[in-house]
């Protein structure tokens, strides 16, 4: 009863979340003065393209984006777009509809993120487990390395690995995600290739991710070493090695929610990564479309991360409110 | 074995058991601010961040190049690095040419200035909302908090980029500049800080002095910020340096993506010209690490000062000095040495 | 006279401090339980009654180490301090199973994800690792029925049980493995007043049942303390200042330290009721830096010269012992309370 609750309750909160996101998403770009094909049709303009033509130009636009129609009909067009994944064509790459360059750049965007998340979280969760239990020096030199990570911005360890790895070292490709001459293919070459462009962006997303981690769970499972439960197993002569077992599943709740509040800044930062690596996912994506004025591009992005974002969380607490027990049981499903 | 309860919690404690003891340092008069009990790491995060406000304020005083001076061309190599060896542009140019120290200086200066602009709206933001909700409760705590957890659900970065777009296409040289990008930063960040604020709020609505305040008559604005707002005001200075790192980063999050303060340097600006120019795969370091160092030195500093910080709020936190709980070790064996023998005690000596 | 079940002699215990310092907590006391009885440990806050339990119950953890102490429990001996390394391993096999502790506030006593049957199983194995689940629940499953509990609170956790039944499954699994010594550290300070009845009737009958041999009750609770136990000792700043059979001490205070604690408790009685209730003035010292001679001097209205500068003996009458110049100086006198009335 409690955990149908929860899971309702959950629900109505991601719903609104997700209706105020799409709906912010249509009304941000808008609040343009002017609209978005003046921009894009005086920086035409400035390519030295004749004020006729310019004219020409404009209108199309204005029709095949729906500009010229009410804002009301317009959210209703963006609307239905968002129902069937359908955000219209690419303002650069005309008549390419945004869904294909999009479809192109999320497989490289959940390569880099999923692993790097996942293993991330792992890691360092274990690291810092380890951290709290050994104690002493061990303690000491993961904990600093940790939070010197966890401090360090994406884009600067990114930088920094660039540059160290595949500049001086020569170790890794410089940048981009597969050799030249190659082109994406289900083939063992092309996959060993790929890889080897993968692992520096991959690196500076986990290492961080690790870092953030670390440091979070050592913390928790020290705050749960203090407390009452332990003293008393302590004292019925329970040995450590349980002891560590409750400390864990303990300290492993909180960081359960901590990821789902993390994997925003997450996402976030990893955008920049890719920039830095030349990865072309939806972070590159999303920068050659900022730098163009590309609209429909930057709007369907946008969208698209939010989305993800808001699932992962809502996934993550469903199943933080299957495993914790004070939830199944509790009477209100805690907001 | 390992003694897990004790190992992580007070591993420093298990000093040496020095097996006789150590004469003890007579006791020097410490001054009034050693008091205080800061630890290092206090003192390593100040110097951190100090260092950096030094080179963002001061330094351009007594620096001889400006940041829109013109002194060479694209990506010289610092001048220590020619023969013969100069100091003039110790960190070379960059690629248009310009100084990268005197750059590197403007763009912490504005990147600190957006950084204090952003981290203090958002704390004053997010403690209204949070003591607001926290101590008026009802409704209200129901309304706010839910608009809170729906903001906090999206990506703040998704909404930043969107509104920062749309800053970038006004003709108000203001809202394009650094001011207008602190001002959004500001106003999408405070969700955190509300959501913690109004829980410490709620707990301090429960306390015995806030009925006094009530039965005496106050107001409740004025019970919110006389009797509410001092017991959380440690708390939020901890959540501004947090506020403030967050900023700063967000800053150059939005510069590299290209939408950057416009008319002024920030370090992520200095950062997406460096890409734009291939600094780092034509291996020109003096253009991109300056900048890479300096928002990882910002970074560090504030997180180690909040960490610092709540140890000095929170006394709990504290760990003794490894030194004198080395001695006390040394003192504790020889009392069980004297208590084991049958010999008479001096418990405090 | 009863044999003696548990000595722990010479018992020191101090917490080390921030600055290097070390404050003595429990401070060279020796405490006897004779078999079959329950013996009270009262004092103020800080005066180190939980000290001393947790230092019985072996659970004292950095920053409290037992710097030297002795158990003698039936032919065993054990070493109580923490000084050496290992000594945590070594005294684990006698938690819970010889001593065994009812901790105060068993509100989080169980971790929160953690049913109450696993925590059985864990205590069962920690102590024979090859105890079967069917093993260990028939025990638990006999023992709840033997004291008229539920058995599902087995299949619970800790949060869905309210704080009285709470303290009760606690105390089931504290002496599941039938400890020679059980040390209760305030376990009805917690509770309303009818689950402490239904408490402290369980644990009566638990004793009453030969389940355990022998009861530590800490409480700053006088008047539980006089109800539940057979023998009394009075902790003041670290030190055990006075110790007799529970009458006899109520009766006949030695001590002016035991006597101001007992007059500061409301008792209904026809005799106290006219009387004021009095505090004792002044307040505990600082045990970083406790008082020359008797600890309680600063405090106490029959202070002598001597009590500044020495530390009393104890006197021993009649199996009732105290720390005290001036009971010294009176013989079998009950320390005169009226003095405190003026």
């Amino acid at each position: 009863m409690g955990l149908r609750r929860y899971l309702a309750n959950k629900t109505v909160w991601y719903l609104g979340a997700l209706v105020v996101a799409v709906v912010l998403n249509f009304v941000l770009p808008r609040l343009i003065p002017g609209n978005p094909v003046d921009v894009l049709v005086s920086k035409m303009g400035q390519g030295g393209l004749s004020s006729e033509a310019q004219q020409r130009t404009y209108e199309a636009f204005m029709r095949e984006f729906g500009l010229d129609k009410p804002i009301w009909d317009q959210f209703l067009l963006y609307i239905s777009g968002v129902f069937n994944g359908n955000f219209g064509a690419s303002f650069s790459f005309y008549p390419t509809p945004v869904s294909s360059l999009i479809a192109q750049s999320v497989p490289y965007t959940l390569a880099l993120q999923l692993p790097a998340i996942v293993l991330g979280w792992i890691i360092g969760n274990l690291l810092g487990a380890i951290a709290a239990y050994k104690g002493g020096g061990w303690d000491k030199s993961v904990f600093t390395t940790a939070l010197l990570f966890n401090s360090t911005p994406y884009y600067c360890l990114s930088i920094i690995l660039l540059y160290v790895f595949a500049v001086v070292l020569g170790w890794f490709p410089v940048g981009g995600a597969y050799s030249l001459g190659t082109s994406p293919e289900w083939s063992w070459a092309f996959f060993s290739d790929a890889l080897s462009y993968w692992w520096l962006p991959f690196a500076s997303l986990v290492l961080i991710n690790i870092g953030g981690q670390a440091v979070g769970m050592r913390s928790m499972a020290i705050y749960e070493l203090g407390s009452d439960y332990v003293n008393y197993s302590r004292s019925l002569g329970i040995g450590d090695r349980k002891m560590t077992g409750y400390i864990f599943r303990n300290a492993m709740l909180p960081q359960i929610t901590g990821l789902a509040l993390s994997i925003g800044t997450m996402v976030g930062g990893a955008l920049i990564t890719e920039l830095v690596f030349s990865y072309p996912g939806m972070g590159s994506l999303l920068f050659g479309a900022i730098s163009s004025s590309d609209y429909p591009v930057i709007q369907a992005v946008t969208l698209l991360i939010t989305i993800a974002v808001l699932v992962a969380n809502y996934m993550v607490e469903i199943l933080y409110g299957f495993i914790d027990p004070r939830i199944r049981a509790s009477k209100s499903g805690e907001k | 074995m390992t003694n897990i309860s004790s190992s992580a919690v007070v591993a420093e404690a298990e000093g040496p058991l020095v097996p006789v003891g150590l004469p003890t340092e007579p006791k020097k008069a410490k001054p009034g601010w050693r008091s205080l009990n800061f630890g290092s790491r206090m003192w390593i995060a100040l110097g951190i961040i100090g260092f950096v406000a030094a080179l963002a304020f001061i330094g351009p005083l007594f620096y001889p190049f400006g940041p829109d001076e013109k002194v060479g061309s694209l990506y010289d190599y610092p001048t220590w690095m020619n023969t013969p060896p100069t100091f003039e542009h110790v960190l070379g140019t960059e690629n248009f040419g310009y100084d990268v120290l005197a750059v590197l200086m403007a763009s912490a200066r504005t990147s600190i200035i957006i950084g204090l602009l952003a981290g203090t709206i958002a704390v004053v933001i997010g403690v209204a909302i949070g003591v607001l909700a926290g101590y008026v409760g009802g409704w209200v705590e129901e309304l706010l908090m839910g608009f809170t957890n729906i903001v906090l659900a999206i990506p703040s970065i998704v909404i930043l980029i969107l509104i920062s777009i749309s800053l970038q296409s006004t003709n108000v040289p203001f809202l394009k500049g650094a001011v207008g990008l602190a001002l959004v930063i500001g106003i999408t960040s405070w969700p955190w800080t509300a959501r913690a604020v109004r829980a410490q709020a709620s707990s301090v609505a429960t306390r015995e002095h806030i009925d006094v305040a009530k039965l005496s008559g106050a107001r409740t604005p004025s019970i919110m910020v006389r009797d509410v707002l001092p017991y959380l005001a440690s708390y939020a200075v901890m959540a501004w340096v947090l506020q403030l790192a967050s900023a700063i980063l967000a800053e150059s999050t939005l510069s590299m993506l290209g939408l950057g303060p416009s008319g002024a340097n920030s370090l992520g600006k200095q950062l997406f010209w460096a890409l734009a120019f291939q600094a780092v795969a034509t291996g020109a370091w003096w253009a991109f690490l300056p900048p890479t160092i300096v928002l990882t030195m910002i970074s560090f500093g504030l997180l180690y000062l909040q960490s610092s910080l709540d140890e000095v709020f929170n006394p709990r936190l504290r760990r003794g000095k490894k030194k004198n709980l080395a001695k006390a070790a040394a003192r504790r064996a020889e009392t069980a040495r004297k208590l084991a023998e049958n010999q008479p005690v001096e418990v405090n000596a | 006279m009863t044999s003696i079940l548990m000595r722990a002699s010479n018992l020191t215990a101090v917490y080390a401090a921030d600055s290097g310092q070390d404050v003595p907590a429990v401070d060279n006391v020796t405490l006897e339980v004779p078999e079959g009885q329950i013996v009270g440990l009262a004092g103020e806050s800080g005066c180190g009654k939980t000290t001393m339990g947790n230092a019985l119950a072996m659970i004292a953890n950095p920053p409290l180490y037992v710097v030297a102490g002795k158990m003698e429990i039936d032919d065993e001996e054990i070493d109580l301090s923490t000084l050496a390394r290992g000594s945590n391993e070594a005294h684990r096999p006698y938690r819970g199973s010889t001593v065994s502790l009812l901790p105060q506030g068993a509100m989080n006593a169980v971790s929160p994800t953690l049913k109450v049957k696993n925590l059985v199983i864990d205590v069962m194995r920690a102590h024979k690792r090859d105890t079967t689940v069917a093993e260990a629940m028939d025990r638990a499953t006999d023992r709840l029925k033997m004291l008229e509990m539920p058995t599902r609170v087995l299949d619970s956790y800790a949060h869905q049980l309210s704080g009285g039944m709470k303290q009760r499954m606690v105390t089931v699994v504290s002496t599941l493995l039938n400890p020679k010594l059980l040390i209760a550290d305030e376990p009805t300070s917690a509770l309303d007043v009818s689950s402490q009845k239904a408490l402290i009737e369980m644990l009566l009958a638990m004793v009453e049942k030969k389940i355990m041999r022998g009861v530590i009750f800490i409480t700053h609770d006088l008047p539980v303390l006089s109800m539940v136990t057979d023998r009394l000792a009075i902790m003041y700043a670290g030190k055990i200042v006075e110790n007799g059979p529970t009458e006899e001490l109520v009766n006949n205070a030695r001590h002016p330290y035991t006597s101001a604690l007992l007059s500061s408790v409301l008792d209904p009685t026809e005799e106290t009721r006219t009387k004021h209730v009095l505090g004792i003035p002044g307040s505990p010292p600082n045990l970083g830096n406790p008082p020359s001679g008797c600890r309680f001097h600063p405090r106490c209205q029959f202070a002598m010269d001597v009590c500044k500068v020495e530390e009393p003996k104890f006197l021993n009458e009649r199996d009732h012992e105290v720390a005290c110049w001036w009971a010294n100086d009176h013989a079998y006198e009950t320390v005169p309370m009226e003095v405190y009335k003026a």
